[in-house]
């Protein structure tokens, strides 16, 4: 760019440097014998290059390590032969004392790449190619070297002499090296450490105790996982246990120092090269975006600040001070950093989006607003979101970025995808030409068609897979929430038939799963190989520096298939990710049209296979589904269980898709114990959860007022309760929920079965009937024509036959796929259409009702469902009554008495609350 | 006020114990101020005052209301009685030591004086421990300067210095002098309380030093620290708080105190300096001129604050003044931050913009946080139109200082520039933020609303409705305003705006395109509202000027006649006597 400071030479010697270039020599020394001196064995020999080559490359920090972690690291390698190494290495080092040492030492340095002396190679030397990675390597530091100034060599020493002298001497070099020992020395180093720290414990205390605090007033706000608060009071102790130290100090001297923990560190730490710094910060960015808000905030930001210090012509550090305020829904600050960062470098630093020839003058301040796009969308600002990023599309048409044009479009469609929009008001206020030439003629629907398959179109004209792999997961996404319809409506072939397309879903999803054999032929070959670098020197020993990023939480549960020569996955992290998202969307598909047990292995598959490198908004995601799945399936208190091991792997607070299904439970769980007041807070709780913008969060709202009023329902309101599902039905309608408005309609016939209104019920049952065949929502269908087989019921004796076949074309469908409270609900229909059939004699056939009764009652209470059990167990009493069984009658009769006493008083069963 | 005999002696004899201690900027600063004192004239030859200036020409000009000596109501003034040296006969070591800093040989002194208890001696090693540190500094940025660039390297004397300090303060055997030591030890360590204390606990002690009282400006960020110092009632303090208040963008405030001031200390070119930076903000250019040449007049060899009268020059565009103004700096002291930024200048009012950005970036070597360089280079790329570039200056000169509105500003438009109207709101939003009173940047935000992009009129009219409150000198808004509304079809606020517009034109006697609009839209609307006469009034004015206007007039006048004779009672209800 244009900059204004010009960036000088990238490649600094640092004392690291320089003790690597040492264990080199003895790597590729000039010995004569096949192996060199100290080492026994080849793969010994092989091992030191790995472990050069792992230091050249990886990317695990943005400074140096120390001299005691080398010395730890190569103990670690080699056991038995590490003391002639670190003597070697140590004496080496220590060796260096004036300049002119070190000019000896980097002429040596010279004599072990091949070709700089064009002398003969005798046989057996290890030489080192020039061109090799490690070949670079020593050549870029003797270049380095050879451009210092005379400056530059006496710090490079001086550096040396820190570097050794802490390993060397074991206390801080520092005040040692003054040698002006006060009686306060150790509290000032104390308290130096502390200034930061303590200011990020006690904002992090704060923070949590402000929110337990709030917890315990409010019996329902259980919602912040122990864990956290366990993690929380740890913080406490070291921060108070220190605070009382450096208090100590402050009375020992009452003007206490208030000193800034960089000045201490400045000495002995020396950055990593240019390139390993970036590698890191592009992995700390994948590392935010993947866990969210469970990422640590603070203590990334002081490594953040320290960076700061050290290189203050990085630009980088703002973007991803940007990700972590982001993501922990810090606006101000995020907003604040992204326009720092693009300010700085015009954003030419760091980002791989596009082909060099991009950079003009212009920079890329498309994408600054593509950027910005994205972070009103993660705020929930969908208007301001669409205002910037038709910006960006204007301004990506005026430069020329078409790759940029490509990512917005595709951000667009996300957002118009996410939010609901009611108008039919033209989208953008852009020039883009497929949504300008429409006009306002089509719905938003097929405006975002459109855009979708134009969007598609330009990534894949561009060649940007991953661009090409969620586009096509967005349209899948939009195939199976949206009915097809055509464009070009006239003429007498306009009333076609109405219908989602299931196989399109699975087209787009097999097309975007292709992704995985293409991915080898993009560059990101270099940030991988880093990456495994890293992983390899960490998987050698615990994480040196950054314990603090919760890596145990994550992937700590998978013993690492640490060996030196593990084939580590060569597939990229970020393909793994989408292909996982991939299967949740199989899964939801699934979910949708009704497969249960398909649906059920898609996630397994997902949480099996994709956990440790998906998002962890993903990966609760499928948790959430797999409890779900348990509580219908399997009753509640399996379901209870597993919430709480899945609570205490995501610790992240805010937003959480745990929450939602906590929620969810709870409110299942309260109506089916007829604790209605309890059922009435959860639902309110879940409506509050959601964003008070109008069009986002939809899913969430809808959730919220079906709930509400499933449990005015319970509560026997009919009236209140049909005019929240109304009202539901009319948003439904106007943003397009399609797929909610089935089960709406379905509800709705519910409340006036319930009512004993069968008849006006009717037909909300046969509408719901209709929308579930056209949307492929086969379980819902099932469902609704059980509802349907009730309302018929309902109407008379004279129905009965016309009911049980209703119910037996939807058997199957239920048996297979539905969860208990369906199955149990089909039963007990079957056996009351049995019962009212007057063609049928018990007498004659028990077991017919019998079997499906007992089967019911079974079901039932594994959901603790007291008012369907106790029907069940009264249908059961008058069946043995008929039949003459009294004992068994009474027995069924004492089970109809709990299950009604159970309802009638809730409150002796609080106390077995589950969470 | 103490008299000004008294302020007098005071002065002398911290000059004295100033310099003995090397305090040299501040030594420099109380002389000023010394010779600032008006003399009395009976007492003195005409060869003593020739250093004062009896020929004032601006406080002729511009001095509204005579200034009294009385103190300002309920303050009383602590009389700090003048120090005792402690040796009244400095050791040879000193002697040695000072002439050894006097070369700057500072680590040479330092040893020197490694052994020597006197309170002189202990602070002259101190604090040439310090600047020998800060050498080091300097030098060590350059040399240090990594990949990334320059790390922030530390003085490495900061610990050793600290701790001895904290000893001497702990005894009790701290003098003024090293307590203000210790507070920019503990500054440049970044403990800025403690650091505040130990000032004020300095310059309660020992008022002269000036040094101290900017050290401790420096820490007052906010008006709720600067008020919260407890601060003896001195009149240095009177001082402090003028260059405080200027510091924190109070600039009325500032310019009561310096002009109360000005009542002891009459002849002082600092405090004409400050009242002109005040000025300079409140953006009375004609003033700071003059205050400028008076001051050019009587100190011809001054180069501080001499870039802000270089910027005046430049917005009043007086290249030849300019010119002679860098001409003499130039002989003076080329190499000073100052002069860097005044031939800059020249040459940008030249339009040589690339010769401008290296005389800017000259200055940003010599100075590194030297704030308005930044700004001004991206000024001149924005003239080049290399956006990219210009952002990323302006962008430094906020990073600086977050306050400065006028680089907020400059990245509100590069961005605008850019095509990126919306992006550019965020900064033109920053900038109106921090100087809400200043029309310009209300109109430029205006502008950016009403761009294509976005057509957000509204908010245009909004914005413009600010612009107008802040009294907009080129009566950009009023006419926007007008227009906008006209736009909107909201005829009765543009006829009000632009009736407003035209009083004001008239009341400046403007002419124009403008005038000509108005008029039109005027003469339009009366008719359709049916007030003839008001209409016919227009159109007469109408008529003076020539093209198409004139014939729209002269068409719009015959259809009044008509409406008039066929609606004759309309016209009698719409104007009652």
């Amino acid at each position: 760019m244009a900059g204004i400071i010009q960036a000088p030479e990238v490649f600094g010697i640092t004392p690291h440097k320089v003790s690597v270039c040492v264990l080199l020599q003895v790597y590729a020394g000039p010995n004569r014998a096949c192996v060199p001196y100290p080492f026994s064995t080849v793969s010994q020999h092989n091992r030191l290059g790995l472990f050069l080559l792992a230091h050249t490359k990886s990317c695990d920090d943005i400074v140096d390590p120390k001299l005691e972690d080398l010395i730890n690291q190569l103990r670690t390698i080699f056991s038995s032969s590490a003391d002639w190494l670190l003597d070697h290495l140590t004496s080496r080092l220590s060796s260096l004392s004036s300049p002119d040492d070190l000019f000896n030492f980097f002429a040596d340095m010279r004599g072990i790449l091949a070709g700089f002396y064009d002398g003969v190679v005798e046989d057996g030397q290890i030489i080192l190619d020039p061109n090799s990675i490690l070949g670079i390597f020593l050549r870029r530091c003797i270049l380095a070297f050879n451009l210092l100034p005379f400056e530059g060599i006496c710090h490079v020493l001086t550096n040396i002499d820190f570097y050794c002298k802490e390993v060397l001497s074991g206390c801080a070099s520092y005040e040692a090296a003054l040698d002006d020992s006060g009686h306060d020395l150790e509290a000032t180093s104390d308290y130096e450490n502390m200034d930061l720290e303590k200011l990020v414990y006690e904002k992090v205390t704060e923070e949590i105790e402000a929110k337990r605090r709030a917890g315990e007033k409010i019996p329902f706000h259980l919602h912040t996982p122990t864990t956290l608060i366990g993690l929380v009071e740890d913080f406490n102790i070291s921060a108070k246990a220190k605070f009382k130290e450096s208090s100590k100090a402050k009375e020992a001297s009452p003007y206490a120092f208030c000193v800034d923990d960089s000045l201490k560190d400045m000495d002995g730490v020396f950055l990593r090269s240019n390139w390993q710094i970036q590698g890191f910060l592009a992995e700390q960015a994948d590392a935010i975006e993947k866990r969210g808000s469970s990422f640590s905030l603070n203590a990334f930001e002081l490594m953040l600040r320290q960076l700061e210090k050290l290189a203050p012509e990085l630009h980088r550090v703002h973007f991803l001070r940007y990700l972590n305020s982001l993501y922990h829904d810090d606006y101000t600050a995020a907003l604040e950093n992204l326009h720092k960062y693009f300010d700085s470098s015009a954003g030419t630093e760091g980002l791989d989006v596009a082909s060099p020839c991009v950079i003009n003058n212009h920079g890329r301040f498309e994408v600054a607003l593509l950027c910005q796009g994205m972070l009103h969308f993660h705020f929930g600002h969908p208007k301001q979101a669409l205002e910037v990023l038709a910006e960006a599309v204007q301004v990506s048409q005026q430069h020329h970025n078409d790759s940029c044009l490509a990512y917005t479009l595709a951000a667009i469609c996300n957002l118009l995808s996410e939010i609901g929009i009611s108008s039919t008001s033209p989208l953008l206020r852009s020039s883009y030409s497929p949504i300008a030439r429409m006009g306002t003629s089509f719905s938003v629907q097929q405006q975002l068609f459109v855009l979708l398959r134009g969007s598609l179109k330009r990534a894949e004209s561009l060649k940007l897979k991953r661009l090409v792999a969620s586009n096509h997961l967005t349209l899948a996404k939009f195939h199976l929430m949206h009915v097809q319809r055509p464009l070009l409506s006239f003429g007498p072939k306009a009333l076609m038939k109405l219908k989602t397309c299931p196989i399109n879903v699975c087209k787009e999803l097999r097309l975007s799963s292709s992704l995985i054999t293409e991915f080898g032929s993009e560059n990101s070959v270099m940030t991988t190989d880093g990456a495994q670098s890293t992983a390899w020197l960490k998987n050698l020993q615990k994480p040196i520096g950054s314990s603090v990023f919760l890596e145990e939480t994550i992937s700590g549960n998978r013993p690492y298939a640490s060996s030196f020569f593990a084939q580590p996955s060569s597939i990229p992290g970020s393909v793994l990710q989408h292909i996982g998202s991939l299967q949740l969307v199989r899964a939801t598909a699934w979910e949708i049209y009704g497969s249960a047990p398909l649906a059920r292995i898609n996630t397994l598959a997902f949480a099996n296979c994709f956990a440790d490198h998906s998002s962890s908004a993903d990966a609760a995601l499928a948790y959430g589904k797999l409890i779900v799945y348990l509580a219908t399936y399997k009753g509640y208190k399996a379901a209870f269980a597993a919430l709480k091991i899945a609570e205490d792997r995501f610790l992240s607070v805010s937003k959480s898709q745990m929450l939602t299904v906590k929620l969810q439970l709870l409110h299942e769980h309260a109506l089916h114990r007829g604790q209605l007041k309890v059922a009435q807070q959860v639902s309110n709780e879940l409506g509050v959860m959601a964003s008070p913008v109008t069009g986002v969060d939809m899913d969430l709202k809808t959730e919220a007022s079906l709930r509400h009023a499933r449990t005015l329902l319970a509560a026997k309101q009919f009236s209140k309760a049909a005019a929240v599902a109304h009202s539901l039905f009319c948003m439904c309608y106007k943003f397009n929920l399609h797929v909610h408005n089935a089960s709406v309609l379905l509800l709705l016939a519910e409340i006036h079965k319930k009512s004993g209104n069968a008849v006006l019920g009717l037909p909300y049952a046969l509408a719901s009937l209709s929308f579930c065949q056209s949307l492929n929502l086969d379980l819902l269908k099932a469902s609704a024509t059980l509802t349907l087989a009730e309302l018929w019921l309902c109407l008379g004796t004279n129905h009965a036959k016309r009911a049980l076949a209703l119910i037996h074309s939807a058997l199957p469908m239920i048996l297979g796929h539905g969860g208990l409270e369906l199955r149990a609900r089909a039963c007990i229909a079957e056996a009351k259409c049995y019962l009212s059939d007057p063609s049928f004699s018990v007498s004659k056939d028990p077991e017919m009702v019998l079997d499906s009764l007992r089967q019911a009652t079974e079901e039932l209470q594994l959901l603790e469902y007291h008012e369907l059990a106790a029907e069940a167990f009264y249908l059961m009493a008058i069946t043995y009554d008929k039949l003459g069984r009294f004992e068994e009658r009474e027995e069924a009769a004492a089970s109809f008495r709990s299950h009604i006493k159970a309802l009638g008083n809730p409150q002796d069963e609080v106390n077995h609350e589950p969470m | 006020m103490s008299s000004k005999e008294s302020c007098r002696t005071e002065l002398r004899a911290a000059i004295r114990q100033l310099s003995d201690r090397c305090l040299y900027s501040a030594s420099k600063w109380a002389g000023e101020q010394l010779v600032g004192i008006e003399l009395d004239p009976a007492k003195f030859t005409p060869s003593n005052t020739r250093f004062q200036r009896g020929s004032s020409s601006i406080r002729r000009r511009f001095r509204t209301n005579e200034i009294t000596l009385t103190p300002i109501a309920g303050v009383s003034y602590v009389s700090t009685p003048v120090m005792e040296e402690d040796d009244a006969v400095d050791g040879d070591f000193y002697l040695l030591a000072k002439s050894y800093f006097d070369c700057r040989e500072y680590r040479r002194a330092a040893h020197v004086l490694r052994d020597q208890n006197g309170k002189k001696s202990i602070f002259l090693r101190c604090y040439a421990l310090f600047l020998a540190g800060e050498k080091r500094k300097e030098e060590e940025i350059i040399e240090l300067e990594g990949p990334l660039g320059k790390s922030d390297a530390v003085n490495r004397e900061l610990v050793a210095l600290e701790r001895e300090l904290l000893m001497l303060r702990k005894n009790g055997s701290i003098d003024p002098f090293c307590l203000y030591m210790y507070g920019l030890v503990l500054k440049e360590k970044g403990s800025e309380n403690l650091a505040r204390t130990v000032l004020v606990e300095s310059v309660n002690s020992y008022p002269w030093n000036w040094s101290a009282w900017s050290e401790l400006q420096s820490l007052c960020t906010t008006v709720d620290i600067l008020n919260s110092l407890p601060l003896n009632n001195h009149w240095m303090k009177d001082f402090f708080l003028a260059s405080a208040y200027l510091e924190l963008r109070m600039h009325n405030d500032s310019l009561a105190k310096y002009e109360y001031l000005q009542g002891t200390f009459s002849f002082s070119n600092y405090i004409q300096a400050q009242i002109a930076k005040a000025q300079y903000n409140l953006r009375d250019f004609d003033q700071v001129e003059a205050i400028f040449e008076d001051l050019m007049r009587n100190d011809p060899y001054r180069v501080e604050d001499m870039d802000m009268y270089s910027n005046v020059l430049y917005a009043k565009e007086s290249f030849s003044a300019l010119s002679y103004l860098a001409h003499r700096v130039f002989l003076t002291d080329k190499y000073r931050p100052e002069s860097c930024c005044i031939m800059g200048n020249y040459y940008s009012l030249k339009g040589q913009h690339e010769k401008s950005i290296m005389y800017f970036r000259r200055a940003l070597k010599l100075n590194k946080k030297f704030l308005s360089a930044w700004t001004l280079i991206g000024h001149e790329y924005v003239e080049m139109k290399n956006t990219a570039a210009a952002v990323e200056a302006y962008r430094r000169a906020v990073d600086v200082n977050p306050c400065d509105y006028r680089a907020w500003y400059g990245l509100g438009q590069a961005y605008e520039m850019m095509g990126m109207p919306l992006y550019a709101l965020n900064y033109f939003r920053k900038s109106v933020f921090l100087q809400p009173g200043d029309s310009r940047l209300w109109i430029a935000m205006a502008q950016c609303y009403e761009k294509e992009e976005l057509h957000m009129l509204e908010d245009a009219i909004k914005c413009y409705r600010r612009a107008v409150n802040c009294n907009d000198t080129e009566a950009i808004a009023l006419h926007q305003l007008a227009k906008l509304n006209a736009e909107l079809g909201r005829a009765e606020e543009a006829a009000f705006y632009y009736k407003k517009d035209l009083e004001r034109m008239e009341a400046e006697e403007r002419e124009g395109q403008n005038m000509v609009e108005a008029l039109v839209f005027l003469a339009t609307h009366c008719k359709t509202q049916k007030r003839f006469e008001e209409a016919e009034v227009y159109c007469t004015r109408l008529m003076d000027y020539k093209g198409p206007e004139k014939e729209m007039a002269k068409s719009l006048l015959r259809a009044i006649r008509i409406a008039r004779s066929g609606f004759p009672s309309t016209d009698v209800e719409h104007f009652p006597p």
